[in-house]
């Protein structure tokens, strides 16, 4: 039954982006028309596939770190992303894809810098990831990479700098076909990885000496689910920036329904976050048409107070 | 002890600022805005700038001109290291902090509003009226009220266009700005002139359904290659970027109000008529 209902809204959520936008398409043309066949459809199953995305790394990594504060961005990621982008413009990389490349390779940098700092005892067979140095080591590279970032920006000529800001907190506007195919052949493999670790996820949750002796191998799985759904978000801020609340919010909207077994709890929160963030894009583009929001700005308008009743559910039950 | 304090009241008082004479017309004038630095060189105090912004590139005169760094905000220090008698400052947050600041350590300012082309006349005529230069400035600043008054010629208001300003998310000019009214000066409809914001944030496919003829964009001095999203397979989906009818306006002529205002309105009307 609850299947059948996320799959119902995750449809209709769909169904409802590309039939709702601000140029206004009559019913019968909706199939014909240029704009919804190459600019709605597109920008539909991005946010689908980006808040998907989000919403399995979320899951991914609050199971992995404890945390139920855990955001994928708060790895550090959405700092590297930033500065690479910065620099692709400082440095007058042109071509359509530069930015995206730079903000990808950023975001992998930041993954790697943060991976090292979280392997305690070296690299090899005997290193263990510490969540609790994840975490911290993701705050301090984060801060650190916005740092250089502003500098940049504060120092630089190119006036175009100002705006590689907005182009991080962009949204889904750079949405075409081309960006939908590199995610659709992208992801699979990052959402398969955390998909695979559902039982020893679970057991995680047990505490990881527990996990250990219930037959996880805990530093293997760690170690994939940090890269896997790091992976995850480095290409949703490549092709959509950074966009906040989904991979926070999602997760813990999923648990209350489904629990913690990470078998259900993984694909519903695919279904759930793609859901929330093609609706959230959806009222974005329409609510003050012809002008439009910034996506980031209405998935917390939703998602924080949802969270909020859910708080207070939580505590008083 | 005595004779000590006696030389450390000598030496304060051979300090005294000389930043503000009573009477005359300023001789050392900071200007920390392209437009206004414009304005007083075609007024004929061109020779009384000693510091300009570093986006100030008009006249090439002005270049001679030390830079003082970015206008918005000034670097005060930079400002007071060229002992002016007057800074002309563009009249907006940080600069009213900057102005208060170098009115505290005695140096005149003066805060002047430039955003819309019917601004240029009043600013040009407070400036001749603050350099001495009243009757050159009567003159130019009649000319640019005429600008703003002109009705548009009616033969070609079917051409229409919109500037856009960054591509991702697509950021256009709207009805309150000069852009907009450079637009309707020469001849063109902003397709988001309904827009009373100066700029907004809009989806791609509000450009591709408004279907101006033409995109324009203001380029950076000297390269005017066609702007990166034009080879973006969504934007594709506009038709003047499939037919590659992009306006490349060069940003020192067409991205400020000033004296050649005339000019950019001029050159745009001759870029559309193509």
């Amino acid at each position: 039954m609850r299947w059948t209902l996320l799959v119902v809204v995750a449809v209709l959520a769909l169904v409802a982006s590309v039939a709702l936008g601000p140029a206004a398409v009559p019913l019968p043309e909706l199939l014909h028309s240029d704009i919804v066949w190459n600019l709605r459809a597109p920008r539909a199953l991005l946010a689908f596939l980006v808040g998907g995305s989000l919403g399995v790394a979320g899951a991914g990594l609050q199971a992995l770190v404890r945390n139920p504060l855990a955001d994928p961005f708060l790895l550090g990621l959405s700092g590297g992303a930033g500065l690479g982008a910065v620099l692709a413009i400082a440095l007058h990389l042109s071509g359509p894809w530069a930015l995206p490349i730079a903000a990808f390779v950023g975001a992998l940098a930041a993954l790697g810098l943060v991976y090292r700092l979280g392997l305690i005892g070296g690299t090899g067979r005997g290193g263990a990831l510490d969540p609790r140095i994840l975490l911290l080591g993701g705050v301090a590279i984060g801060a650190f990479a916005a740092a250089i970032t502003t500098a940049i920006v504060a120092l630089a000529d190119a006036a175009e700098l100002r705006n590689a800001f907005l182009w991080l907190w962009g949204g889904l506007s750079g949405a075409s076909w081309d960006s939908v195919l590199l995610v659709v052949l992208y992801v699979p493999i990052p959402l398969a990885v955390l998909l695979a670790a559902s039982r020893p996820l679970d057991l995680l949750a047990l505490g990881e000496e527990s996990a250990g002796y219930l037959g996880a191998d805990v530093e293997a799985v760690k170690r994939r689910v940090y890269l896997a759904a790091s992976l995850l978000t480095a290409v949703a801020v490549a092709v959509s920036g950074v966009i906040g609340f989904v991979g926070l919010v999602v997760p813990h909207l999923v648990r209350i329904t489904w629990g913690h077994r990470h078998r259900a709890l993984l694909p519903a929160a695919f279904l759930g976050g793609g859901a929330l963030l093609a609706f959230a894009d959806t009222l974005a583009r329409t609510v003050v048409a012809p002008r439009e929001l910034p996506v980031g700005v209405v998935t917390a308008l939703i998602g924080v107070p949802v969270f909020a009743l859910l708080l207070r559910r939580w505590t008083i039950a | 002890m005595l004779r000590r304090l006696l030389f450390v009241v000598l030496v304060l008082a051979s300090c005294r600022p000389s930043g503000r004479p009573a009477v005359g017309p300023p001789r050392r004038i900071v200007s920390l805005l392209p437009s206004f630095t414009e304005i007083l060189f075609a007024i004929g105090a061109g020779d009384r700038v000693v510091g300009r912004t570093k986006w100030c590139d008009y006249p090439p005169a002005a270049l001679a001109v030390p830079s003082v760094g970015e206008g918005l905000p000034p670097n005060v220090e930079a400002v007071a290291a060229r002992h002016p008698d007057l800074v002309v400052l563009y009249n907006a947050g940080p600069n009213v902090t900057a102005a208060e600041q170098l009115e505290r350590i005695g140096i005149r300012t003066v805060l002047i509003d430039l955003n819309r082309l019917e601004d240029l006349g009043p600013a040009t005529r407070t400036l001749g009226r603050l350099t001495g230069f009243a009757a050159r400035a009567e003159s130019l600043a009649a000319f640019l009220d005429s600008l703003s008054h002109q009705p548009p010629p009616s033969s070609t208001t079917s051409t229409t266009l919109a500037f856009v300003v960054w591509d991702n998310p697509p950021i256009i000019i709207g009805h309150g700005s000069y852009l907009d009214e450079l637009a309707t000066a020469a001849g063109a409809r902003n397709v988001f002139s309904d827009i009373p914001a100066p700029s907004a944030q809009v989806s791609l496919e509000t450009i591709a359904a408004r279907n101006p003829q033409w995109i324009a964009v203001l380029s950076d001095s000297g390269m005017p290659s066609l702007p990166g999203f034009a080879k973006r397979r969504e934007w594709r989906a506009v038709r003047a970027v499939r037919d590659g009818h992009f306006l490349m306006l060069p940003g020192s002529l067409f991205g400020r109000p000033g004296p050649r205002s005339g000019e950019a309105i001029r050159q745009l009307r001759a870029l559309l008529a193509r």
